[in-house]
């Protein structure tokens, strides 16, 4: 269960300030599916990677399961984000001289998992973001942007997160296979309670999730359901 | 893939650049090592060196050194004196004759056999006294001019062109320098204090006169038995014969006389101090004391300030490495900044990242190292002789005047260890030659691994600056734009 309250983070850019996050609240039940939409340089990453731990708030909290990110040292942050989060970056961040197999082993390695287990699984989350076998050595800046985006997904799913953060998953996939790997995240939600949100401007994706949020503003809306989720 | 694969597998991402990296880290780590090398071996030379100064003392005459000058000889006595003085651990006396060969014209020999202040040179210390061998050096061009000159005194035709041999008499089993003797075969005199017709021949003077272990020859008429063959390591040195003191002073009628003394200090710190004890316990009017090979010195002193000069050179190269390292280290840092912060935002603790950048480090002054201590073994030798060569020119030019008064001096009889520094070692020169030669042929793989060590450890240092740095880039650095 993540509770984010009135959560701000502002910029100086030069002498003016900008808030692309201002006073965002919002609640996500544990095993939920939810979409976070909005224009392009409305503050969608910059609250990710709030809730991501990646970056500190200027004011606001992020509770995760009774606990207050705010309130933790950055060695207890790092801890976070290596066993609570998965991370999907907006422009992959996979390290570019190792393989694909590699990049998705590294979450495992800094969680002490045995490298035979890693390699294994390593292999299996390739196979379920359905990235070609022969490339599963090939390092990662020889792979395409697509495949690419895959391998991060493959990587945020290592370590078997509670909280599943992906900036635009699906934005360099092919109808076909941005379908699967919709699918996968909301089989993960549902067989796996991990809760996942997910920032996308596919209107499809957005769809399909259980809730839907507006960034607008600095300020997060929910957009009403009229219909049941699919 | 594990911290030092992919450490290892950084430090090639850029080849050309490692390779660059490498190649001075090669050049810094192979100047280190190549002057730890020099120190090391001017170290053991002086260690050498010091050793061969050795902790003996010559006692001579008042007045006298060899044959040149006056005064009164030294007594059994006095070597009793010079033995009670403090860290004095032994006093050997020596009692030197003249043995001058008997050609078989019946005529001669008595005037070559008059006994103390009689025949050649000036000095009244050498008794001459005939013997059947013959002399294993050839008089030539020095030896003829020695004898001529020193047979101004007496009259009468030239019987000689060959030269005297020295007999020592020796209260112990050691030369007239106070070294050990070298017997090359047959045995020592045994009792070195009582009387006895056993000698020990030097090795070319042996040849020369066909003598082997159980072989007689004469002095004086007197009857001598070869009880071994030594080797001086000079052929000065083995035209000699040593026979027991109380033997000696017979054969020269002069019972209780010495003609030097060699005083034996227990340690090397001491021996300055006991000079001068025993100088006073003897009266400067009655003794000189010298240190054997007082001048090697400071051939001493300049190889040590080449030694220091070695160490701060070393000490300079090894944190240049450091410094290379703490720049290249720096640069990689921030070149990766975005990464690191990649693998912060996927939950890598900071001492993972931090121990990544060290190994990554270390494997690039493993490989600067190897190519260093190639470059080390090739260069080190020449450095080394470089720096003594240009640090004892000094020295080297005097010690060759001298040697060569000493080459000089030498045919003509002067008795070993009156005085004369480095008589029978090849003097001070032979040990300066000897010295660059020795240190170009030690380059010892102990010395290379501590020195590696040392390289190591620096280069730890220098990338734990950098590796330290990589704390404090945060994760959301990947959010940004390259
Ligand atoms: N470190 C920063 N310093 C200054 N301004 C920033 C910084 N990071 C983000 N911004 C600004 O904050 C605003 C929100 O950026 P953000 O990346 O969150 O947008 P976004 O909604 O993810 O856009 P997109 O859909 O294009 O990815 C932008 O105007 C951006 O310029
Ligand atoms: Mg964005």
């Amino acid at each position: 269960m993540i509770v984010v309250k009135d959560l701000v983070r502002q910029f100086k850019s030069g002498d003016r300030t900008i808030k692309p996050v201002n006073g965002v609240s919002f609640e996500l039940e544990k095993g939920s599916l939810a979409s976070i939409v909005g224009k392009s340089g409305s503050g969608k990453s910059t609250l990710l990677s709030l809730l991501g731990a990646l970056d500190k708030p200027t004011s606001g909290d992020v509770v995760v399961d009774g606990v207050s990110l705010a309130g933790l040292p950055d060695g207890k942050l790092t801890e976070y984000r290596r066993r609570d989060i998965g991370f999907v970056f907006q422009q992959f961040n996979l390290i570019p001289n190792l393989s694909a197999v590699d990049n998705v082993m590294l979450p495992m390695e800094f969680a002490g998992v045995r490298k035979a287990a890693r390699l294994q699984r390593a292999k299996e989350l390739l196979e379920q973001v359905q990235l070609d076998p022969e490339k599963h050595s090939r390092r990662t800046n020889r792979l395409s942007g697509g495949e690419q985006q895959r391998v991060a997904i493959a990587r945020a799913l290592a370590n078997e997160p509670k909280l599943i953060l992906a900036d635009e998953p699906t934005g360099n996939l092919d109808e076909q296979t941005g379908e699967h790997i919709i699918e996968l995240l909301s089989s993960l939600s549902r067989d796996h309670n991990t809760t996942i949100l997910v920032v996308t401007h596919d209107r499809s994706l957005a769809q399909k999730t259980e809730r839907c949020f507006r960034l607008q503003q600095g300020r997060l809306t929910e957009e009403v359901r009229t219909g049941s989720r699919r | 893939m594990s911290v030092l694969a992919r450490s290892v597998g950084n430090a090639f991402r850029n080849k050309i650049r490692t390779a660059a990296v490498v190649a001075v880290l090669a050049v810094a780590i192979g100047l280190a090592l190549s002057m730890l090398v020099a120190n090391q071996a001017v170290g053991a030379k002086v260690q050498e060196l010091n050793a061969s100064v050795g902790t003996t003392l010559t006692v001579n005459p008042a007045g006298g050194q060899g044959f040149e000058g006056g005064g009164e000889p030294l007594t059994t006595a006095e070597a009793e004196t010079a033995a009670s003085v403090a860290n004095v651990t032994s006093v050997v006396g020596t009692k030197a004759l003249r043995l001058q060969t008997a050609t078989t014209d019946s005529t001669t020999g008595t005037g070559q056999q008059t006994g103390p202040g009689g025949g050649f040179g000036p000095g009244g210390q050498q008794a001459s006294v005939s013997t059947n061998l013959t002399a294993a050096v050839d008089a030539g061009t020095l030896g003829n001019r020695n004898n001529t000159s020193g047979t101004t005194g007496t009259t009468g035709t030239q019987p000689a062109r060959t030269l005297p041999i020295t007999a020592t008499g020796i209260g112990a089993e050691v030369d007239s320098t106070g070294k050990a003797l070298d017997i090359t075969s047959g045995t020592g005199l045994g009792d070195y204090t009582t009387s006895e017709a056993k000698a020990l021949v030097g090795t070319s003077l042996a040849e020369k006169n066909s003598l082997t272990v159980g072989s007689t020859f004469t002095i004086q008429d007197k009857t001598f038995t070869v009880a071994g063959i030594f080797d001086a390591g000079t052929t000065f040195g083995n035209n000699a014969v040593y026979v027991t003191l109380p033997e000696a002073q017979t054969l020269a009628e002069t019972p209780d006389e010495l003609s030097t003394m060699i005083v034996t200090v227990n340690s090397m710190e001491n021996v300055d101090s006991t000079k001068t004890a025993v100088q006073a316990a003897l009266g400067t009017d009655k003794a000189d004391v010298t240190q054997g090979q007082r001048n090697l010195e400071t051939a001493v002193s300049s190889l040590d300030s080449v030694k220091n000069i070695s160490l701060i050179a070393f000490i300079a190269a090894l944190a240049t490495a450091g410094i290379i390292i703490l720049l290249i280290m720096v640069m990689l840092v921030r070149e990766r900044r975005r990464e690191i912060g990649v693998l912060k935002a996927i939950g890598a603790r900071n001492r993972t990242i931090g121990l990544q950048f060290v190994l990554e480090s270390l494997v690039l002054v493993a490989l600067g190292s190897v190519v260093g201590a190639v470059i080390a073994s090739l260069a080190s030798g020449g450095i080394a002789s470089a720096l003594i060569s240009s640090n004892t020119t000094t020295t080297a030019a005097t010690t060759t005047q001298r040697g060569g008064g000493l080459a000089g001096a030498m045919p003509n009889g002067a008795v070993p260890g009156g005085g004369m520094p480095g008589g029978g070692q090849g003097g001070p020169f032979g040990g300066a030659s000897q010295l660059l030669t020795s240190v170009t042929a030690s380059v010892s793989p102990g010395v290379l691994a501590a020195g590696i060590a040392a390289v190591f450890a620096v280069a730890i240092i220098g990338a734990l600056v950098p590796a330290l740095l990589t704390a404090r880039i945060r994760p959301i650095e990947v959010l940004r734009g390259e």
